[in-house]
């Protein structure tokens, strides 16, 4: 008679992992079969085993050394759930950025290094109505004019977030001045 | 027993919420020995393990806050174990084959049982090497750590009945292996 059929069987049983409208079947199997029987206890004997493993002492250098290295990397720079949303805060940044340089220019010329911070608004009382009337100086005119249109410099705009790791450079050429 | 003078420490490493972490080196104190010989298991190679473990508990700090701490660490812990080492194993692609296992010596007659303990923990150790990926850890997690069928089920994903396959499968084929090698004695 062929035992491979019980031995799924036999091993779950082994363990204790048979359920239980099977166990019957398999008791009786083993009742009546030798070589079950080893089977089964050669199974027994090698959960034994397996369940010592579990009580083998670990070395105490190994575990030191984990905790050493789970601390040198948690201490490297940006490793943290913080630095994880880095990306996030920069696209925040170059989004706010490029909201600042497309917001219709005044008049007043930039200065070489603008420092875009954390923007302050002073209200200012509206002044008293008064008539301009527009002079044209001639001189005026002529230096506008005279120079052929010259490119200023660089407009470099620095752009620093609440995180301090987190600082970004923007460099516009500017048009030439005059036109 | 804790590795004396080794501990995370707030000021070194700050977070959002300090308290978070003294919660963390206290999970990674009542963990890390069972982390780490769950992975000694599933990889059989210390330097393997000692990484698996590394890679298990950085995990556990980025996603610390998002953990359901009532449902308990052990499980996602179990889990992640599992993962890593797969994902270590599978890069090394390196099984530990019959021939490679050295012949057991015999043993002193005065030291006679231990060693002969010693030898079958050995024997049994490259065994579950010789296992399938599956297999393995489902035995590890079943024989060798004593949880239930339920637990690994829930551990590895998977349906209780695919993991009592499992489980017969890998007690069968580490019987044959222990057999084989006791024979050629």
């Amino acid at each position: 008679m062929s035992c491979s059929k019980f031995e799924t069987d036999i091993a779950l049983y082994a363990g204790g992992d048979l359920p239980a409208g099977r166990i019957a079947r398999i008791e009786w199997h083993l009742a009546e079969c030798a070589d079950c029987r080893v089977l089964a206890e050669e199974l027994r004997a090698g959960q034994a085993v397996l369940g010592e493993l579990r009580d083998e002492p670990l070395e105490d250098a190994m575990v030191a050394q984990v905790r050493r290295r789970v601390i040198a990397e948690l201490g490297r720079a940006g490793f943290s759930r913080r630095g994880a949303l880095a990306p996030l805060l920069a696209l925040a940044a170059a989004l706010l950025l490029a909201t600042v340089l497309m917001w219709p220019r005044h008049s007043a010329k930039p200065t070489a290094v603008a420092h875009v911070e954390t923007p302050h608004v002073t209200p200012v009382a509206p002044a008293a109505r008064t008539n301009i009337v527009p002079v044209r100086h001639r001189a005026a005119r002529q230096r506008r004019r005279a120079p052929a249109a010259q490119p200023g410099p660089p407009l470099l705009v620095q752009f620093v977030t609440d995180d301090p790791n987190i600082v970004v450079y923007w460099l516009i050429n500017q048009k030439p001045q005059g036109d | 027993m804790e590795p004396e003078g080794i501990a995370l420490r707030m000021t070194a490493y700050p977070r959002e919420n300090s308290g978070e972490l003294a919660d963390f080196e206290r999970i990674m104190s009542q963990c890390e020995r069972r982390v780490l010989r769950v992975a000694l298991r599933l990889l059989n190679n210390p330097q393997d393990a000692q990484d698996a473990a590394q890679e298990v508990f950085l995990r556990l700090y980025k996603h610390f806050g998002n953990l359901d701490e009532t449902r308990g660490y052990e499980p996602w812990l179990y889990r992640v174990t599992v993962n890593v080492c797969r994902d270590i194993s599978r890069g090394r692609r390196r099984s530990v084959g019959l021939a490679e296992v050295p012949d057991p010596v015999a043993p002193q007659p005065d030291a006679y049982h231990d060693a002969e303990r010693a030898q079958q923990r050995e024997i049994v150790r490259r065994g579950l090497g010789c296992l399938g990926e599956k297999e393995r850890a489902a035995l590890v997690l079943r024989d060798v750590e004593g949880l239930s069928t339920r637990e690994v089920a829930g551990i590895l994903g998977s349906s209780e009945n695919t993991v009592r396959s499992q489980i017969s499968t890998a007690r069968l084929k580490l019987r044959d292996f222990t057999g084989r090698l006791l024979r050629r004695r």
